[in-house]
């Protein structure tokens, strides 16, 4: 007894020795204490707002650099503490090479993977999505999907029309490989016009992206979770049939 | 006010750069994240980059946190 309450004065000095970072927690979380728990065996990736590749974006954009998810992707495969691993999107597209090189290291990954479509998954957001061993999207979630385009300074246009044919191509294998979606249909949508006014292309919301079979399935983090463990103790399993 | 125009938002106000001069990606006990200096050299957390849920739950690493 004695000893519990010395040590509830300690922290009550602590406190208020302390008093601004208690202030600062209050201010930030709107909380002073968050809960403590032992290591997960579940990482998670957020990839949110633009994603960012070869060029800078100016500051005032909410980005996802490329460079900084690369290493924490091959950290994951190589630390064996971590057995699966959850992506969360969020994303309005961005670079096409640095989203096509997210998705290849993703669906590269040896263990199991889930992704998490939230609010949107647009342009290169799809071939993210759909990288992952398992793909869910919340109902209120959608994606758009409309053809690869360019900004800026052109020079040679017949051979960066070219480039970019063959890029749009990329995209499209890699999704028709990676999910359910038939190559026409993905096209169909891709260059179908008056769903987006003036522009072609079609915004797919959350349960139309599973009726197509783009995403797995509709779902939520409980939905996610519950896939990932399914997914890690297959994987186990199979570890295990191997060493015997 | 109200403004209606062509011309997008940036046009009229101009983001200024000086803002996020001061931020920048530094790795601190063995986290990554995006801090901002302010005024008096300390740094400010803004945002931690790490794919472990329970980083995010280190009391050490809310965001916000002032390092000096």
């Amino acid at each position: 007894m004695n000893e519990d309450k010395s040590k509830k004065e300690d922290q009550n000095q602590n406190d208020q020795s302390n008093p601004s970072s208690l202030v600062q927690k209050i201010q930030q979380l709107g909380q002073s204490n968050v809960p403590q728990a032992p290591d997960s065996n579940i990482h998670v990736l957020s990839i949110i707002g633009q994603v960012e590749g070869h060029v800078q974006l100016p500051p005032q954009n909410k980005t996802t650099k490329y460079e900084h998810l690369l290493p924490q992707l091959i950290a994951i495969e190589q630390n064996p503490k971590i057995e699966g691993l959850v992506i969360l999107l969020n994303t309005v597209g961005g670079d096409v090479e640095a989203g096509l090189a997210l998705s290849e290291m993703i669906a590269s990954i040896s263990k199991p993977t889930v992704s998490i479509v939230l609010g949107g998954g647009h342009s290169i957001g799809v071939p993210i999505a759909v990288s992952t061993d398992y793909s869910f999207i919340v109902p209120t979630a959608t994606m758009t999907i409309h053809p690869i385009r360019l900004t800026g300074l052109v020079i040679g246009v017949p051979q960066t029309f070219e480039y970019l044919d063959k890029m749009q191509d990329r995209v499209i294998n890699f999704v028709t490989h990676h999910s359910n979606i038939k190559e026409e249909k993905f096209k169909e949508l891709m260059f179908e016009k008056g769903n987006l006014t003036r522009d072609i292309g079609t915004n797919v919301v959350g349960t139309d992206a599973v009726e197509f079979g783009l995403i797995d399935e509709v779902g939520g983090v409980t939905e996610a979770m519950k896939k990932v463990n399914e997914l890690i103790n297959v994987n186990k399993d199979r570890e295990g049939k191997v060493i015997q | 006010m109200i403004l209606y125009t062509p011309l997008s938002e940036t046009d009229i106000f101009p983001y200024s750069e000086e803002a996020f001069k001061s931020r920048q990606c530094v790795t601190y006990q063995g986290k990554e994240m995006y801090v901002e200096q302010s005024e008096d050299g300390s740094y400010q957390l803004l945002q931690l980059l790490s794919t472990d849920p329970q980083d995010f739950l280190d009391d050490r690493f809310t965001p916000g946190t002032v390092f000096r």
